[in-house]
């Protein structure tokens, strides 16, 4: 273990920085969210609270090597597994499981709150797939296209048993950010273009003419392919909410109405006049679009960016694969959920219920991503810069 | 070997490591373009289309609510009042589309607290939803569990089918004597809030609106601001103080507006619950007896809850209408008719007679001054007469809006239309003499004149319209069919001659709308087969085609002003509601005559049939001498007798009978009134001896004279501000009572 510098030297203060710039975000938006006394508790303090437990995560997560997180991969993701079957297996009707808002994906535990096991499952995924990147490396030096295909098999193993697990829950979103980290996996690991551009380009055709059939044959697509009038209406009220006023179509005219009326310098702290429902949770941005404007909402996004130049830059330095796999996945995970978040927002994505990264409100939330990024704390902090380059050890 | 692998091994991690810097900068790439496309869309939505979103926003907090400004009121051309508003306490609640029943609940047990709601109105229903709502948490405790999970397992049924089912079942799991158990309080409250749903989001709906004392309004009214919706206001009722039918009727707010036109409301920002006209006068009217209701901005807070209202245009009452209707004498014309028609009820063969009209008009302006119409009631099932159970008398219903919404042959009368027409067509000229002999035509019956049966009498158009001769006007259609009249012969009739003759009685306004203001006006039939000769000859004496009684009286209206046909109307003003309640408000619009045509005759022409027609009623021979030969109002007529049909409704078959028939104008020069009388099927034509519509309408002209000379003689000063006075009638008609 490196010794030989200073803990202020070596914590990442940037990214601590970061952190608290989010933290003030967070409690900004949460405590203007609840002005009208909506929800009848106090978020701010609870929030608080979490950020306070997330650093200890952070803390705890920190004491730790990368390269033990990589000999403890397998065991973590195996550990990581065992709540989403419980929640599987479990009939809803016992006390400790908690259904909200139609998805089963909580564990309602006395005295703690909420805990939904799939936001720590994203992070224990990652460590697993990137472990399992990195012994697929050591066995096939010399990749080919039948070591590729075996790769990309292997990691399929990987994603498919948490992701199937989750859409029993229903939870679409978070299965969304499972796919984003995977293709962020895929990405990094090495695998031939000749193998992904292929697969992204069926995706993107399939997506595409799936929109397309909803829009134009839907007969033919709930008839032949069996996709219920449910899911079709996710796709109506996302591209026209006006004519088709479905929940989710009001949800979405709410937000626009509240952010497009934010105007360029919005309007200030506690000034905004539209209600959008969960706007201390996944609908956070529309407080801060009507409340601070363009100007406002797009320091935001610019934070965030600035996050993920951040960790990208660690990820450039780090010569452990390992952990630039991890760094990788987290990436992805992070930008996945503040893409999909905001973009719901904003009508550039349809509406699935995803929280925005440090600012929403929620433990669960909170805590994987502290989590995540204790990891990539971590390995800055163990960061060994004199025994890379030739001092590999064999 | 060793080394051999160390150094492949380093070359493809160093490898592999290029690879992977090359690799996190296209998900870095790839990660800026999404970052990029939310700043662009973010800057989409506030700085291009900001504005549009502030608008919208701005405009969804304005919502017009129907504050109950009153309905206008209706006058007679004296200022009588007719109809009117009854002022009353109302509690009102106006439902957000945000309200949850929680908060409904909320209110309605404030309310309860308040004010006395009586329990009358409650159903099973309303005590089963108060009952779920009190056992929340525990609604399955009378469920049958085998029946809960047999609706639960059904496969046929999809959720929302489990869900109505499984609501059917609780409901009626419920036992009857829990149901019966709420207290008084309870039943108050329940009764409250069966209220406030049955409302619509944003029209206040009526809580409490008979019988709220001043106590009670006092009580909620201090308590509004904890009422959140509530409001004390006052409410409207529509009392009607003359039986005259053509004033119309409302909807109640509790019935709302009729389905059929729910759309054309709505779209002229009525609300639901809105009174609206449903006939005549106040169908007719609507658009002006409805006031423009009160704009209200809502102010909500970030939960969409409103938290105040400011109001942003104050809405404004119903404008009044006067109409030109003179109750005085209208209800002096209705009681002469009705005695009359119950008189002629005595005479034999009168069993097909059940109904009078008689129409006067102003012919320079079309304002209606009396507009009668007596029908005699029958019993809806069996179609005999109805009794009044009290005097065993027959029972007299108005039914004035019969003037323009039935139509029946006039006879004679339309013989001053069938000369202009002559004249127009060329088929006829002034003073043109025909000899008046019965007419045969191949082997068929002859067709004569009444006072001339067998004879030949040298007749001018003066003397065929003063002795109400049809030859006269059988060979005007010989001339207009291109033929000319032989006896005994068979005719070649050219049938353009229907056509010619429609058309000039449709420019006296017989045969076509009068265009009167009311709804509901029928034009009178017309048979489309124009190929029998003798139909032709009938059609010149008024006994083919039907015309309504008011045609009647715009055709020698239109006689009688030397050719306009003029619009008739029963309103006469528009006026602003009165602000003190004694006096009539600013005077808005008064209705201006309106010509519908021209008729294309010379003058010399008209005034030639109105000297014919001067000579019925002053001539040696006038068909109606008897009755106005010492009218000394100058008037002008002509009576007419058909023989028509009429349909039995008892014994369902057809008898033959006379339709009698009057119009007439005066003062022949610059005519002040223009008339016509009809009593369809007054008697059997087998006993008919005297046309008694000549008399009828003298009685009727002397009284509306007779009232008219007393008046004048008072010597009443104009002002622009008519005083408001009381109606004539003691009847007092609230708008609960009726029945449609």
């Amino acid at each position: 273990m490196n010794t030989n510098k200073q803990f202020t030297d070596r914590f990442d203060w940037v990214l601590g920085f970061l952190l608290l710039l989010f933290l003030i975000i967070s409690i900004m938006a949460i405590s203007s969210a609840q002005t009208t006394g909506q929800y009848g508790i106090n978020f701010i303090p609870r929030q608080l609270f979490w950020y306070i437990v997330g650093m200890v995560i952070i803390a705890m997560v920190m004491f730790l090597e990368p390269e033990q997180y990589k000999k403890m991969a397998w065991i973590i993701y195996g550990i990581g597994l065992i709540p989403l079957i419980v929640l599987w297996i479990l009939p809803d009707t016992i006390s400790f499981v908690a259904s909200r808002n139609g998805a089963q994906s909580w564990f309602h535990l006395p005295g703690i709150g909420s805990i939904q096991p799939a936001e720590f499952m994203k992070t224990f995924y990652i460590l697993g797939a990137a472990r399992m990147i990195v012994k697929h490396h050591e066995n096939y030096p010399f990749k080919t296209l039948k070591s590729d295909f075996l790769l990309l098999a292997k990691i399929g193993g990987l994603f498919i048993v948490p992701f199937v697990l989750i859409m029993q829950q229903s939870d679409l979103g978070t299965g969304l950010v499972f796919i984003a980290i995977t293709a962020a996996l895929i990405l990094v690991a090495g695998i031939s273009w000749k193998i992904i551009l292929p697969i992204v380009g069926t995706g993107a055709a399939l997506g595409g003419g799936l929109i397309w059939m909803a829009l134009n044959m839907q007969d033919f697509i709930v008839n032949t392919l069996g996709f219920s009038p449910y899911q079709l209406a996710r796709i109506y009220s996302w591209l026209d909410p006006y004519s088709y006023a479905s929940n989710e179509g009001l949800h979405l005219i709410s937000s626009l109405n509240a952010i497009g009326s934010g105007e360029i310098l919005g309007k200030g702290y506690g000034g905004r006049e539209v209600y959008v429902p969960e706007n201390h949770t996944d609908f956070i941005f529309a407080v801060i679009g009507e409340e601070y404007g363009f100007i406002g909402a797009s320091l935001v996004i610019v934070l965030y960016f600035v996050l993920i130049y951040h960790l990208t830059k660690i990820t450039l330095q780090l010569k452990d694969p390992f952990s630039t796999y991890v760094a990788a996945g987290i990436i992805a995970m992070i930008t996945f959920h503040v893409f999909e978040n905001i973009g719901m927002t904003i009508q550039l994505l349809p509406i699935t219920g995803i929280p925005l990264p440090f600012i929403s409100y929620g433990g669960s939330s909170l805590m994987g991503n502290m989590l995540a990024l204790g990891l990539i704390f971590s390995m800055k902090f163990h960061h060994k810069t004199y025994m890379f380059g030739s001092q590999d050890d064999d | 070997m060793k080394k051999t692998k160390s150094q492949t091994t380093r070359t493809s991690k160093s490898k592999q490591r290029a690879h992977l810097i090359f690799r996190m900068n296209v998900l870095f790439l790839t990660i800026f373009l999404l970052f990029t496309a939310l700043i662009f869309r973010l800057g989409y939505l506030q700085i291009v289309k900001g504005e549009d979103y502030t608008r919208i926003l701005a405009r969804t907090e304005e919502v017009p609510v129907n504050t109950s400004v009153p309905r206008g009121r209706i006058f007679d051309s004296q200022g009588r009042i007719l109809v009117d508003n009854q002022a009353e306490r109302a509690i009102t609640y106006t439902k957000m589309q945000t309200t949850t029943g929680d908060e409904m609940w909320g209110i309605a047990e404030k309310l309860a607290a308040l004010i006395e709601k009586d329990a009358d109105a409650i159903t099973k229903s309303d005590l089963q939803d108060y009952w779920l709502r009190k056992n929340k948490d525990n609604m399955y405790k009378y469920v049958d569990q085998a029946e809960q999970d047999a609706i639960e397992e059904n496969e046929e049924l999809d959720n929302v089918e489990k869900s109505r089912e499984m609501n059917r079942l609780i409901r009626d799991s419920i036992p009857e004597q829990e149901l019966d158990a709420f207290t008084e309080e309870e039943l108050e409250k329940i009764a409250i809030y069966r209220e406030m749903v049955s409302g619509y989001a944003l029209s206040p709906q009526i809580i409490k609106g008979e019988n709220v004392s001043a106590e009670e309004f006092a009580r909620v009214s201090e308590r509004l601001n904890e009422l959140q919706g509530v409001n004390t206001t006052t409410d409207w009722r529509r009392v009607r103080n003359s039986n005259l039918a053509i004033l119309g009727t409302t909807t109640l707010p509790k019935e709302g507006i009729p389905k059929s036109e729910l759309n054309h409301y709505l779209a002229r920002d009525y609300s639901r619950n809105d009174r609206v006209g449903r006939s005549y006068v106040e169908q007719y009217y609507e658009e002006v007896l409805q006031g423009q209701k009160s704009v209200v901005k809502n102010i909500t807070d970030g939960k969409g809850r409103v938290i105040d209202t400011q109001p942003v245009y104050e809405g404004d009452p119903g404008k009044d209408l006067v109409l030109s209707i003179d109750t005085e004498v209208q209800a002096r014309l209705e009681e002469i008719v009705t005695a009359r028609l119950l008189e002629a009820k005595r005479n034999p063969g009168t069993r097909h007679l059940d109904r009078m009209f008689f129409t006067m008009m102003d012919p320079n302006t079309g304002e209606i001054i009396a507009m009668v119409g007596k029908i005699l009631r029958r019993d809806p099932e069996t179609s005999e007469f109805a009794r009044d159970p009290e005097t065993g008398g027959y029972i007299v219903d108005d039914y004035a809006f019969g003037t323009f919404t039935t139509a029946y042959e006039a006879g004679s009368t339309i013989k001053g239309g069938t000369v202009l027409t002559g004249y127009r067509e060329n088929a006829l000229s002034i003073g043109e003499t025909k000899i008046d002999e019965p007419i045969y035509i191949a082997n068929d019956d002859p067709k004569s004149s009444v006072f001339n049966r067998s004879g030949r009498i040298p007749v001018s158009d003066l003397t065929a319209l003063e002795r109400s001769s049809n030859v006269y006007m059988y060979k005007i259609a010989f001339t207009l069919a291109g033929e000319t009249y032989r006896p005994r012969e068979s005719v070649d009739f050219n049938f353009d001659a229907f056509d010619k003759l429609r058309n000039g009685y449709a420019q006296l306004g017989l045969g076509v709308p009068t265009g009167i203001d009311l709804p509901g006006e029928v034009a009178g039939y017309s048979d489309s087969s124009k190929d029998e000769a003798f139909n032709l000859l009938d059609l010149t004496i008024g006994q083919y085609d039907t015309y309504t009684p008011l045609q009647l009286t715009q055709y020698i209206a239109t006689i009688a002003n030397g050719g306009k046909r003029i619009q008739p109307h029963v309103v006469k003003e528009i006026r602003k509601a009165s602000e003190n309640g004694e006096e009539m408000g600013a005077l808005e619009a008064e209705i201006q005559p309106k010509v519908l045509n021209i008729v294309e005759n010379t003058q010399a022409e008209i005034e030639q049939v109105r000297r014919g027609m001067r000579r019925v009623y002053q001539g040696d021979q006038g068909t109606a001498r008897g009755a106005f030969a010492d009218f000394k109002y100058d008037g002008a007529g002509k009576t007419g007798t058909a023989e028509t049909s009429a349909y039995d409704p008892v014994e369902k078959k057809l008898y033959d009978t006379v339709t009698l028939s009057h119009v007439g104008f005066a003062p022949y020069d610059n005519p002040q009134i223009a008339y016509s009388t009809m009593i369809p099927w007054a008697s059997l034509e087998s006993v008919y001896k005297t046309n008694s519509s000549t008399p009828l309408t003298r009685e009727l002209v002397d009284a509306y004279f007779e009232i008219m000379e007393k008046r004048n003689s008072k010597q009443k000063e104009e002002s622009l501000h008519p005083k408001i006075i009381p109606s004539i009638s003691d009847d007092s008609i609230d708008e609960e009572e009726e029945t449609e």
